[in-house]
C-alpha cells in the first residue's frame, strides 16, 4: 500500500448549529496532487484549517505526516491561506526568508532560498521592493513562494488561483507540477474546474460540509452518463430502442437556426459504444447535421453534483 | 524559543525601522531641549517698555524713579546671582544644603524679606562693580564676562499737547489713545508704544491707608497705574514697594524710630534645618539630591506611563494588522499562538526599552555638550538617580507592568479586526491607566498613606503605585506582598489572554459580547 501523507477519519466541525464539515474521511497518498473542490461555503477552508490544526475538529481524527497534530510536523507543511496577506512594510525577499526561517531554516539558508525562488519564478527584480508596492497578483505569487520556501513535504494551497491572470495561473500550475515531481504532496482547493482537471491526480468534492466524491478525475467524469449531441430534421425516436441508450432528450437549438432541425441529447449507459448510434441512424436513413460525442467535463460533474445544493446555499 | 526570538526580532526590526517610531521617540527630548532654550531666551528678551510719570503732588516722583532704577538693579542682582551659580567653582548639590546657601541665598533672602533694603545694601556696597570684584576669586577659570542686562523701563516725556497740571481725568482721557496702542510716542525720533502711565494726584497723601482706617478707598485712590498689559506686573509692584517703603520711612521718622534699626530687625532670621531620621547620624540634613530622590519616582511613573502607552499601541496595531491581512493564518500554521504572543511581547517590549534608552541617552548627550548650571544640576541628579536603588525598582515594575498591560491589550487586539473596533474595548483600559497618573503627585506627597497602600494592592496599579512609593521605603509587607500579587496577576493575565488570543486571532466579524468572552476565558 502507498504511503499516506494525510488521513482524515470521520472529521466533523460545527459552528453553533451550523455544520461546517460533516463526517469527512479521506486519505491522500504521498506525491500526489489532490484537489478540494466545492462551492463557496462548502467547508473546504474549514477542512484545511483542521488539517493544519489551526482549529480543532469536534470529532474524528486527523493524521498528518504520521502525526495526529499538524503542530508537531508543521515544519514539513507549507500553507497558503484563502485570504492572502503579507506584512506590507517588509521587503519581498525578507518576507519569504522570514516565513522560511519560522519553518526551521537557518537565516542564511532562508535568505539564499528566497532569492533562488524569486529568480526561478521571474520575480528577481522585485526582491528588494516592499510588499505594499506589489500588485495583488504579484503579492499572491510571493505568498505562494513563501509557503513552499522551506521545501515542505506537504503543501496546502487554499484557492491559489483566485486573483491571478491567465499567465500567472499557468506559472502557478507549473509550480504545483514542479512540487509534485519533487515528490512533494500538494493539496489545493479551487472552484475553477479546469485547474483541477489539468493538475489533479485525485480530487475531493464537498458541498454543505459533506463529501460527495473522492477519487480520480476519470472516476469523477464517469459519474455523469456519457452524452451524444445530434442535430437532425428527422424523427429520431428509433434511437430509443438501442440498448446502449439510456434516454433521449430534446434540447434547445440556438435561436435563429433552421426551425426544421432539432437538437437531441442522448445519454448512454456506461461502457456504451457511441458508434452504435451512428450505425442506427444510418440504417434508418436519419440525416445528421451534427454529431458530438464528448466526455462530460469536470465542470459538468461539479454542476451536476452540487448545483441545486449550491444555489440554495448561496442565497440562504 | 527559536521562533519566539525570530518573531520578536521581526516585530522589533519592523518598529525600529519605521520613521514614525523615531519621530515619536525623539520628539520628547527635542521639545524639552528647545523649551529649555526658549525659556532661557525669553527670560532675557522682554522688550524695552516706555512709561510716563506725572507727579502732581511732587512728593513721590523720586520714590517711583528709585523704584524703577531699583527694579533694574534687581534684575542685575538676580542675573548676577545666576551668573555666579553658573560659574562658581565646585558646585556640589550632594553637599549643598537644600534651602540655604552662603551669601547668595543670604542676598536672595534679603531681597525676599525687604527688597528695598537688600537693594540698598547692594547699591551701598558698590553694586555690580563691587560684586564683580569680590566674586572674582570664587569664579572658575575661563568664566565668561558678566553681561549687564539692559534697562527695561525707560521714562518718556508727556506729549507736548497735554498739560501736566490739568485734572487726572483729563490727562488720562488725552493719553488713552496712546495706552490703547492707537497712537505712538515720539522718543528720540522713534515711534514707540506707551506701556504705562503713572499718575500721582495732588492730594495723594489723603489716600494713605493705616491700621484702623475704615473708609474703603475708591477704585482710583492712591497712585494711578494705567497700563493695558495686565500680566506684566513688575513695574506696578516695584512702584508699590518703593512708595510704600518711602511712606513707611516717613512713618518711622514720625514715630521716632531709626530706619537702620528697622532694617536690622528685618534682617534677623532663624534657619530651619530639614533633617531625615532615616539617614545616618551626622548626615541627617536633607540635601537637594535627597529632595530629588524623593520626587524622582514621579518621573519614573510618568516615564513608565508614556512608554507603556506607546508599547501597547504598537502591540494593538501590529496584532490588528496581522488579523486584517490574514497573515495570522500563515503564522499559526508555522508557530503556536503562545509562541506568537510571546514573540510579540518580547519584540514590542524591546521597542519600549529602546525608547527609554534613547531618551536617557539623548539627555546625557545634551548634558555632556551643553553645560550650564541647570544642565549640571540635571546631570548630578541623573547621577544620583542612576546610582540609587530606584533603578532596580523601575526595571522590575516596568517589566511587570508591561507584561500585565501587554497581555490585556494583546487579547483586545486579537478580538478586533480594525483599530476602530479596538478603540471601544480600549476605553476602560485607558481609564484605568489614567488613574496612576492622576494620583502620581498625591502619592509622592503621602507615599505610605491609605490611598497609596490600597492602590498598591490592586495589581493593575501596583507597578505605578509601588514605583511611586519606592523612595519612601514602604513597609516590607507592602513590597513583598504586592510583588507576589503582581507576579501572580501577570501570570494569570498572560495565561488568560493566551487563551483569548488563541481563539481571538482567527475570529472574524464583530468583537465578542461579554458572555462569549467569558466562554473564551474558560475554553
Amino acid at each position: 500500500m502507498q504511503e499516506q501523507v494525510l488521513e482524515l477519519q470521520n472529521v466533523s466541525k460545527k459552528y453553533g448549529s451550523f455544520t461546517a464539515v460533516d463526517n469527512i474521511s479521506l486519505a491522500i497518498p504521498k506525491g500526489s496532487i489532490y484537489g478540494f473542490l466545492g462551492p463557496n461555503g462548502a467547508g473546504k477552508t474549514t477542512t484545511i484549517r483542521m488539517i493544519l490544526d489551526i482549529i480543532k475538529p469536534d470529532s474524528g481524527t486527523v493524521t498528518v505526516l504520521g502525526s495526529t497534530s499538524a503542530a508537531a510536523v508543521r515544519h514539513r507543511i507549507g500553507y497558503l491561506p484563502e485570504e492572502k496577506g503579507l506584512y506590507k512594510k517588509m521587503k519581498v525577499w525578507a518576507i519569504i526568508s522570514y516565513f522560511a526561517s519560522l519553518k526551521g531554516l537557518d537565516r542564511k539558508a532562508a535568505r539564499a532560498r528566497a532569492f533562488e525562488l524569486l529568480e526561478t519564478y521571474g520575480l528577481k527584480d522585485f526582491a528588494d521592493q516592499k510588499v505594499e508596492s506589489l500588485s495583488k497578483g504579484m503579492g499572491q505569487k510571493v505568498q505562494v513562494l513563501s509557503a513552499v520556501a522551506h521545501k515542505p513535504e506537504l503543501v496546502i494551497l487554499d484557492e491559489p488561483f483566485s486573483g491571478l491572470d491567465p499567465v500567472n495561473q499557468e506559472v502557478l500550475e507549473q509550480l504545483i507540477q514542479d512540487l509534485a515531481s519533487n515528490g512533494q504532496t500538494v493539496i489545493f482547493s479551487t472552484h475553477i474546474m479546469q485547474h483541477a482537471e489539468r493538475l489533479c491526480d485525485r480530487l475531493l468534492l464537498i458541498t454543505k460540509g459533506q463529501k460527495i466524491f473522492d477519487g480520480t478525475v476519470e472516476e469523477a467524469c464517469a459519474i455523469l452518463p456519457r452524452r451524444v449531441l445530434i442535430e437532425s430534421a428527422n424523427d429520431i425516436s428509433v434511437l430509443n430502442q438501442l440498448q446502449d441508450v439510456m434516454s433521449v432528450q430534446e434540447s434547445v437549438l440556438p435561436a435563429g437556426q433552421d426551425a426544421d432541425r432539432k437538437l437531441w441529447e442522448i445519454f448512454l449507459h456506461e461502457n456504451a459504444n457511441p458508434q452504435s448510434i451512428l450505425q442506427k441512424c444510418f440504417e434508418n436513413g436519419i440525416v445528421l447535421t451534427r454529431f458530438d460525442y464528448t466526455q462530460p467535463s469536470l465542470h459538468d460533474v461539479f454542476v451536476h453534483l452540487v448545483s441545486t445544493d449550491a444555489k440554495e446555499h448561496a442565497f440562504r | 524559543m527559536r521562533v519566539i526570538c525570530l518573531i520578536a526580532m521581526r516585530e522589533y526590526a519592523e518598529n525600529v525601522k519605521t520613521k514614525g517610531f523615531w519621530i515619536g521617540i525623539l520628539l520628547l527630548p527635542v521639545i524639552l531641549i528647545s523649551l529649555f532654550f526658549v525659556s532661557e531666551r525669553l527670560a532675557t528678551s522682554t522688550p524695552t517698555r516706555h512709561y510716563i510719570l506725572i507727579d502732581q503732588s511732587g512728593l513721590y516722583a523720586e520714590a517711583v524713579q528709585t523704584a524703577i532704577r531699583r527694579e533694574h538693579q534687581r534684575r542685575v542682582l538676580l542675573e548676577f546671582v545666576r551668573y555666579l551659580q553658573d560659574n562658581r567653582r565646585d558646585v556640589n548639590f550632594e553637599l549643598a544644603p537644600a534651602d540655604s546657601s552662603a551669601q547668595i541665598d543670604q542676598l536672595i533672602g534679603d531681597v525676599d524679606a525687604d527688597e528695598v533694603a537688600a537693594l540698598d545694601q547692594w547699591l551701598d556696597s558698590g553694586g555690580l562693580s563691587f560684586a564683580l570684584a569680590m566674586s572674582g576669586a570664587s569664579l572658575r577659570e575661563n568664566a565668561p564676562a558678566f553681561v549687564e542686562p539692559r534697562e527695561q523701563f525707560i521714562a518718556a516725556q508727556l506729549p507736548a499737547a497735554i498739560d501736566a497740571n490739568s485734572s487726572p481725568e483729563e490727562i488720562i482721557e488725552q493719553l488713552r489713545p496712546y495706552l490703547n496702542g492707537e497712537r505712538r510716542l515720539d522718543v528720540d525720533g522713534q515711534r514707540v508704544p506707551l506701556f504705562a502711565v503713572i499718575l500721582i494726584p495732588e492730594d495723594i497723601n489723603q489716600d494713605i491707608v493705616r491700621p484702623g482706617t475704615i473708609t474703603p478707598p475708591s477704585s482710583t485712590a492712591g497712585i494711578q497705574y494705567w497700563a493695558s498689559n495686565l500680566t506684566d506686573t513688575r513695574l506696578s509692584n516695584a512702584i508699590q514697594n518703593s512708595v510704600n517703603s518711602s511712606i513707611r520711612n516717613n512713618e518711622y521718622a514720625a514715630r521716632g524710630i531709626a530706619t537702620s534699626t528697622v532694617r536690622d530687625v528685618q534682617r534677623t532670621r532663624l534657619p530651619v534645618s530639614r533633617l531625615d531620621p532615616k539617614k545616618e547620624v551626622g548626615e541627617e540634613s536633607v540635601s537637594v539630591a535627597d529632595t530629588f530622590r524623593q520626587w524622582a519616582p514621579v518621573g519614573f511613573v510618568y516615564l513608565m506611563f508614556v512608554t507603556l502607552m506607546q508599547s501597547v499601541q504598537y502591540l494593538l496595531s501590529n496584532t490588528i494588522e496581522e488579523k486584517a491581512n490574514r497573515i495570522i493564518e500563515v503564522l499559526l500554521a508555522s508557530v503556536t499562538p503562545s509562541e506568537l504572543m510571546m514573540g510579540k511581547l518580547l519584540g514590542i517590549g524591546l521597542s519600549g526599552i529602546t525608547t527609554i534608552a534613547t531618551w536617557i541617552l539623548s539627555f546625557m548627550l545634551f548634558i555632556q555638550f551643553y553645560q550650564s548650571s541647570e544642565t549640571e544640576m540635571i546631570g548630578q541628579i541623573l547621577n544620583v538617580l542612576l546610582g540609587s536603588d530606584l533603578i532596580p525598582y523601575f526595571i522590575f515594575y516596568y517589566l511587570a507592568g508591561y507584561a500585565l498591560y501587554a497581555g490585556i491589550f494583546l487579547a483586545i487586539g486579537s478580538l478586533c479586526n480594525t483599530l476602530k473596533e479596538a478603540q471601544s474595548l480600549m476605553m476602560p483600559m485607558m481609564m484605568i491607566l489614567i488613574v496612576p497618573l492622576v494620583t502620581m503627585t498625591f502619592i509622592a506627597r503621602d507615599p505610605n498613606g491609605t490611598v497609596a497602600r490600597v492602590m498598591s494592592w490592586i495589581p493593575l496599579f501596583t507597578p505605578f503605585t509601588m514605583m511611586n512609593r519606592a523612595a519612601a521605603q514602604p513597609p516590607m509587607v507592602d513590597v513583598v506582598g504586592t510583588t507576589i500579587v503582581l507576579l501572580a496577576s501577570v501570570a494569570l493575565v498572560l495565561w488568560l489572554s493566551g487563551k483569548v488570543f488563541r481563539q481571538g486571532v482567527l475570529r472574524t466579524g464583530q468583537p465578542p459580547r461579554l458572555l462569549e468572552l467569558l466562554r473564551m476565558l474558560r475554553g
